[in-house]
C-alpha cells in the first residue's frame, strides 16, 4: 500500500485514516446485506431541464440497503445528524441535515432534508463537523479547502474535488426517513457496495 | 460540447498488477504536477482487484486518506496502437517535488477526461485537415491543405512583404512545438508581425522586473513556503495555481508565515490567509501602484529597509549608468520611454523621489484604493520591521491581476519595494511571478525588431502590435496556432468585426473544386486587401476557426506525442505519449515542418519530436531552462534527450542544468542565488555559467532600483474609472475552469458547475439594480476605448492616453456580454468579476484595447461596465447546475 506519511509541520493535514477500520475487513458483504437488511432496488428519478421541458429520467439502478436513519419530526433546522451508509465499513460515515430551504434531492414537506457522505471526494479529508448553516455547505475540507453546496446535490463550490460530495438518497415514509442509495462514488472505494 | 446534466458513476475499474505505468505532468497550470498514467487493454477484461496484490497501486481498497483513490473522472478509454485501452490518470503518489503528498487540483486531477474518446464530449476533436469550400469547412487530405497554405503564404510573403504574414501562437505548448513555430516564423518567414497568445506584441510581460534585474521565475517553490512574510499581488494561488498553494504556501502559513493578499476578491486562499493571521489588501482596480509605494514609503520613513543588502546588491549612481552595451544609454527602460522617468542614482535617490510624491502618502493611497489605511502600515511592518535587530524574511509574488492593471508602473513599483525589503536572491527571500501557463517556450529565431514600423521618437523600435496592424488591414495571411486570438485580446468584439470584414466579407471566396483555382482565389483575396486565415488547433474554435479560417490543421496534443516542458520553478519534465492522436491529427512541430519544406525552407527534416528537442537544446543555453547539458549527458550515454529526461520521471530537474565532474547532472534550485557557490574553476566542458545564477539580470549584476511615476498612468485611470452607474469590471480565471474551457466545455461535471459565464457582484450593487442570484444579466459599455491605428505622435507625451485621445486615435466602441448573476460577499463593492475567456461570452470585450504606452501590453484587468437584468437564467430555480454559494468559506 502506498502510504503518504505527513511531515510534522503540515499542521492542518490529517494522519492517514480510515476511521480505524482496516481495509476489506469491516465492510459488510453484499451477501450479509441480503440476509440482514433486506434489499431495496431503488430507481432514483432525477429531474432534468426546467419549466415545460422538465422530465424525469432514471439516474441509476442499483442495489442498496434500505436503512431507517431518522424521524422527520425530530429534526431541527441546521442540526446535522450522523449515520452510516451504505454499510458500516470505511468511509460510510454520513450526515443528514434539515437545511430549512429547498434543496435538490430534498425530502419532507419543504424538500429540505438531505444527506451526504462525510468524506471529501478529492483526497478523502473528513468533513464531519464542517456544516455551515449560513451557506448550507460542507467544508472547507481541512486538507485542501474544498467546499460543497448541499442545496445543489453536493456540487463543488470551490476547491479541488473530482466530483460532487456523494449524496445519500432519501425516502420519506410517514415520519420515517430511509436512506436508499448513494449518488456518486464514495472516496476510497472503487465501488460503493464493494468497498 | 457537454450538456450540464452530469450523472456520476458509482464504481470505477482499477488498473491490474502489471498495467503499463507511464509518467507525465499535468497539461494545465504553471505548477505542472507529476502524474502517472496506468494503462491496460480493454480486451480480455483483466481489470485489477481491491486487494493489494490485485492492482497496480499495490494498495488495499478502500484506500487510505490521501491514498491512490480513483475517481470515475480519472478513468477513460483511449486507443493505443489502434487498440482500446483503459487509462487511469492520478497524481503521482511517489513524487518528491511540486505536488508532494500526491496532491492535485480538480483541473489536473480529472485530466483523464482530456483524452479523446468518441463516446465522450471530446468526440468533436479535429481529426482531419479542413478547407472552407463553398462556405463550409470540408475535410481534405493533408497534402492538399498544406500545398494550398504554403503557396498562398509564399505569395503573400513575396508580394506584400514578410510583415503581411502574421503568426499568432501559444507561447507554452511544449518546447518542441514552440521551437519549430518560432524557427519558422522568426528565422525563416522573418516576420515582425508575430506575437504570443496573451499580448498584442512580442514584449516583456513584466517590464519592471526586467529593468530591476529579476527573472520572472527565479524562485523555488520551497521559497514561497519558507518566507516569513509573503505579499501576493493580483492572484489567489489557491484558485489559479492550486498546488503551489496547498503544498507550499499553505504549509508556510501553518508554520506562522504572514500572508498578505492584494486582490479585490476574497476567494478561499485570501480567506484562509486572513483567518490564519494574514491580511487582505482589497484594493480597487488599477490602484496597486499607489498602495505599493505607500507601503514602501512607510518602510523608508521608519528606516526599516534592509540597508546592508541594499548597499551590497543595489546599483548606486555609477552602477546605474555603467556597463558596456547595457548602460544607461542602452537599457530596456530607455528603449521604452522618456529619458529619466525611471532611472535613479541609487537607493537614496529613489527614496528622495518617493518621499516627494504626495500621492504615496498612506492616507491618500488608501483613499484612492478604497482600503483601510491601517492595512498599509501593517503590511509595511510585517514586510520590513526588524524584530530583535533581524529583518523578516520577505518574499513577493505577482501575477496578472497586478501586472495587467498598470503593466509598467505596477511592475516598477513592486520591484523597488522588493529591493527595499531585500526580497530576491536568498532562500525564502525571493521575488517572482506566480505564473499562468507552463513554460514551454524555446525560441528558434530572433524577433526581427528592425522590421517593425512601430517606433517612438528617440527610442528603439517597438515590437509590432499585431492587433492594430491587423485592424489596419496589413495582415494578409494570418497563421493562428492554438489560441482564440480574438476573445483573448481586449476590445474583442471590435476585433471580430474587422476579422469578418477581411475574411468572409471579402468577395474572393473559394467556390471551386480545382486546387489551382482555390490557390488563385485566396491569392486574389490577399491582393485585394483581404486576409487569408489558417488555424492549427485541437478543436474547432469559434470564431477564429469556425467562422474565419480558410484552412484548419488538426493538432495532436498532450499525451499524443512525447514533449518537454518546464514549470514555474523551471522544473523540466518529459510528457510521454501514451495514446494515439485522433484521426489524422499531427503535432504542431510536424505541421510546421511540412509547411516549412513546402515554403522552400531548410532545416525542417525532423523525424520525431526528440529530433526537434535535440536541435533546440543548444538554443536553450544560458536561459532559465537551459537543458543543453541533458542532451550532452544523453549522447555520452548513448541515449536520446527525451530518454535521458524521462529518467528523471515526475521529479524532473530544475533548469539551468549543469554537468558535474563525474558526468551526473545538477539542477538549479533558484536563480539570483546569492548564497550559491559555483565551481571556482569556472564552467567545465559545455557548461555555461552566467550572471543570473548568482547575481541579478542587470548590467552590473546588482539590482536597479527605479521610480514608478503614477502620472504615466493616472490619466488613463481617471478617464476609465466608473462614472455614474458604471461598475469596475474585471475578469480572471476560476479554479474549476482552465483558460478558454477548451477541455472543460467537454467535461460534463465542469459544465454542470459552470454552464455559462457569471457575473460576481457585491450584494449592495445587486440590490441597487434589483438583481438576485441566477438572474441573467447584460453587461455592457458605450465606452470601450480602442486604438484606431498604431500609437501616433511626435513628442514623448503624444504617446500617452491623453495624447492619443487628442490625436483622435482613440475610438470609443461598444460591447455587450451576457452572464449569470452571482451575488456574493466575496467581491469588493463597486467591482464585478467575470470569467475572462468564456468564448461565447467574452468578458475581454469590455476591456479597453489600449496598450500600456510604455510596454506595449494590454491592461486587461481594468474596464468598466453597466449591468442590468434581462431575465432569469435556468439556474435560478433549479438545483442541478451552478452554485451561488460564496468562494470564501473556510
Amino acid at each position: 500500500m502506498t502510504h503518504r506519511t505527513q511531515t510534522p509541520d503540515s499542521v492542518a493535514s490529517q494522519p492517514p485514516s480510515k476511521k480505524d477500520r482496516p481495509a476489506g475487513k469491516c465492510l459488510l458483504s453484499r451477501r450479509n446485506f441480503l440476509f440482514t437488511s433486506g434489499v431495496a432496488t431503488a430507481t432514483v428519478m432525477v429531474t432534468v431541464g426546467s419549466g415545460a421541458s422538465a422530465h424525469e429520467i432514471p439516474a441509476m439502478v442499483a442495489t442498496y440497503p434500505r436503512k431507517k436513519i431518522a424521524k422527520l419530526s425530530a429534526l431541527k433546522d441546521d442540526e446535522p445528524l450522523d449515520f452510516e451508509y451504505p454499510d458500516e465499513g470505511a468511509y460510510a460515515q454520513s450526515m443528514l441535515v434539515k437545511l430549512g430551504t429547498e434543496a435538490g434531492g430534498g425530502v419532507g414537506p419543504r424538500k429540505d432534508v438531505v444527506a451526504f457522505n462525510n468524506f471529501c471526494t478529492h483526497q478523502g479529508g473528513d468533513l464531519a463537523g464542517t456544516y455551515k448553516a449560513d451557506t448550507k455547505s460542507m467544508g472547507a475540507c481541512p486538507l485542501h479547502l474544498s467546499t460543497y453546496d448541499l442545496t445543489r446535490h453536493g456540487i463543488l463550490i470551490s476547491g479541488q474535488a473530482y466530483q460532487s460530495l456523494p449524496q445519500v438518497l432519501l425516502e420519506l415514509k410517514g415520519d420515517d426517513i430511509y436512506a436508499v442509495g448513494v449518488f456518486g462514488l464514495i472516496f476510497g472505494r472503487y465501488d460503493n457496495l464493494q468497498g | 460540447m457537454s450538456t450540464p446534466y452530469y450523472i456520476p458513476e458509482t464504481n470505477v475499474p482499477l488498473p491490474p498488477k502489471g498495467a503499463d505505468v507511464i509518467t507525465t505532468a499535468c497539461d494545465y497550470c504553471i505548477v505542472a504536477c507529476g502524474y502517472k498514467v496506468y494503462r491496460w487493454p480493454v480486451a480480455g477484461g483483466r481489470d485489477g482487484g481491491p486487494k493489494a496484490d490485485q492492482n497496480a497501486f499495490g494498495a488495499d481498497f478502500p484506500v487510505e486518506t490521501l491514498g491512490p483513490w480513483v475517481a470515475p473522472n480519472q478513468h477513460n478509454i483511449v486507443l493505443h496502437n489502434g487498440k482500446p485501452h483503459h487509462v487511469v490518470i492520478i497524481p503521482d503518489k511517489d513524487t518528491k517535488f511540486v505536488n508532494t503528498d500526491g496532491d492535485s487540483s480538480l483541473r489536473g486531477g480529472c485530466i483523464a477526461q482530456k483524452c479523446y474518446n468518441p463516446q465522450t464530449p471530446t468526440r468533436d476533436r479535429l481529426k482531419s485537415p479542413l478547407m472552407r469550400i463553398y462556405g463550409i469547412l470540408q475535410p481534405v487530405p493533408w497534402d492538399f491543405a498544406l500545398d494550398v497554405a504554403a503557396e498562398v503564404g509564399n505569395h503573400v510573403r513575396t508580394n506584400h512583404g514578410s510583415n503581411a504574414y502574421g503568426v499568432k501562437t501559444y507561447s507554452y505548448q511544449f518546447i518542441e512545438n514552440t521551437y519549430a513555430i518560432t524557427k519558422y516564423a522568426l528565422r525563416h518567414i522573418n516576420t515582425a508581425n508575430f506575437t504570443f497568445h496573451d499580448t498584442p506584441s512580442d514584449v516583456s510581460s513584466t517590464p519592471g522586473f526586467r529593468d530591476a534585474g529579476f527573472d520572472n521565475f527565479g524562485p523555488a517553490y520551497e521559497d514561497w513556503m519558507n518566507a516569513e512574510t509573503l505579499l501576493v499581488c493580483g492572484t489567489d494561488p489557491y484558485e489559479t495555481k492550486t498546488i503551489l498553494w496547498t503544498q507550499w504556501i499553505m504549509k508556510g502559513i501553518q508554520r506562522g508565515q504572514k500572508c498578505i493578499m492584494m486582490n479585490p476578491r476574497r476567494t478561499a486562499g485570501v480567506a484562509y490567509a486572513e483567518n490564519n493571521g494574514g491580511l487582505w489588501l482589497d484594493v480597487d482596480l488599477g490602484t496597486d501602484l499607489l498602495v505599493v509605494n505607500a507601503i514602501a514609503r512607510v518602510i523608508v520613513e521608519n528606516g526599516w529597509q534592509d540597508a546592508k543588502w541594499i548597499e551590497k546588491w543595489v546599483n548606486n549612481k555609477w552602477g546605474s549608468s555603467s556597463g558596456f552595451g547595457q548602460g544607461t544609454r542602452n537599457t530596456p527602460w530607455q528603449w521604452r520611454t522618456t529619458w529619466g522617468k525611471f532611472q535613479t542614482k541609487g537607493f537614496d535617490d529613489w527614496k528622495k523621489w518617493l518621499l516627494a510624491q504626495d500621492e504615496f502618502k498612506p492616507e491618500h493611497a488608501a483613499k484612492v484604493a478604497g482600503i483601510d489605511v491601517k492595512k498599509i502600515y501593517t503590511a509595511a511592518e510585517w514586510m520590513a520591521k526588524p524584530v530583535k535587530g533581524k529583518h523578516p524574511k520577505t518574499s513577493i509574488m505577482i501575477e496578472k491581476g497586478f501586472y495587467w492593471s498598470n503593466n509598467t508602473g505596477n511592475t516598477q513599483a513592486i520591484s523597488a519595494l522588493a529591493i527595499a525589503v531585500g526580497a530576491g536572491g536568498r532562500p525564502g527571500q525571493v521575488v517572482g511571478r506566480a505564473g499562468g501557463h507552463q513554460r514551454g517556450g524555446q525560441r528558434g529565431g530572433k524577433y526581427p525588431r528592425n522590421k517593425s514600423p512601430m517606433k517612438v521618437p528617440g527610442r528603439r523600435r517597438r515590437a509590432l502590435d499585431t492587433d492594430t496592424w491587423t485592424m489596419s488591414g496589413h495582415t494578409r495571411f494570418a497563421h493562428v496556432i492554438g489560441t482564440t486570438w480574438i476573445q483573448s485580446m481586449c476590445g474583442s468584439q471590435q476585433l471580430a468585426k474587422r476579422f469578418e470584414e477581411l475574411t468572409v466579407a471579402n468577395p474572393h471566396q473559394v467556390r471551386s473544386y480545382d486546387k489551382q483555382d482555390i490557390i488563385d482565389t485566396l491569392k486574389r483575396r490577399a491582393d485585394s486587401g483581404g486576409m487569408v486565415v489558417i488555424n492549427q488547433d485541437i478543436y474547432l474554435v469559434d470564431p477564429i476557426g469556425n467562422r474565419y479560417a480558410d484552412i484548419i490543421f488538426p493538432a495532436a496534443t498532450w499525451g499524443e506525442d512525447t514533449f518537454m516542458r518546464a514549470n514555474g520553478e523551471r522544473r523540466l519534465r518529459l510528457y510521454n505519449r501514451f495514446y494515439d492522436p485522433p484521426g489524422e491529427a499531427k503535432p504542431d512541430w510536424w505541421i510546421i515542418a511540412e509547411l516549412g519544406k513546402r515554403m522552400g525552407f531548410d532545416g525542417f527534416d525532423w523525424k520525431n519530436s526528440n529530433d526537434v528537442a535535440e536541435e533546440s537544446a543548444r538554443f536553450s543555453r544560458g536561459s532559465r531552462k537551459d537543458f543543453n547539458m541533458i542532451k550532452v549527458a544523453a549522447h555520452r550515454e548513448g541515449k536520446t534527450l527525451h530518454q535521458k529526461l524521462g529518467e528523471f520521471g515526475t521529479n524532473g530537474i530544475q533548469g539551468p542544468v549543469f554537468m558535474k565532474g563525474d558526468g551526473s547532472l545538477e539542477g538549479t534550485k533558484r536563480l539570483h542565488d546569492t548564497t550559491r557557490k559555483l565551481d571556482p574553476e569556472g564552467p567545465q566542458g559545455a557548461n555555461l555559467f552566467n550572471k543570473k545564477l548568482t547575481h541579478f539580470n542587470s548590467q552590473t549584476g546588482r539590482c536597479n532600483i527605479q521610480k514608478s511615476p503614477w502620472s504615466l498612468f493616472s490619466d488613463y485611470w481617471e478617464w476609465m474609472k466608473p462614472k455614474g452607474t458604471e461598475l469596475w469590471c474585471t475578469s480572471g480565471r476560476t479554479n474549476e475552469r482552465w483558460q478558454s474551457g477548451f477541455d472543460d466545455r467537454r467535461r460534463p461535471y465542469i459544465v454542470q458547475r459552470w454552464p455559462d459565464n457569471y457575473v460576481e457582484m457585491h450584494p449592495d450593487d445587486a440590490k441597487a439594480r434589483g438583481i438576485e442570484n441566477g438572474d441573467m444579466l447584460m453587461v455592457y459599455s458605450d465606452r470601450v476605448p480602442s486604438l484606431k491605428e498604431t500609437t501616433l505622435g511626435v513628442e514623448g507625451s503624444d504617446y500617452s492616453f491623453t495624447g492619443q485621445m487628442k490625436a483622435g486615435n482613440v475610438e470609443l466602441t461598444r460591447a455587450a456580454v451576457t452572464g449569470v448573476a452571482m451575488v456574493t460577499r466575496h467581491i469588493k463593492k463597486g467591482i464585478i468579476y467575470m470569467d475572462f475567456l468564456h468564448t461565447s461570452q467574452p468578458a475581454n470585450a469590455l476591456e479597453g484595447r489600449i496598450v500600456d504606452w510604455i510596454s506595449g501590453n494590454y491592461n486587461y484587468k481594468m474596464g468598466v461596465a453597466e449591468v442590468k437584468k434581462i431575465g432569469e437564467s435556468p439556474y435560478k430555480k433549479t438545483f442541478r447546475s451552478m452554485s451561488f454559494a460564496p468562494r470564501d468559506i473556510i
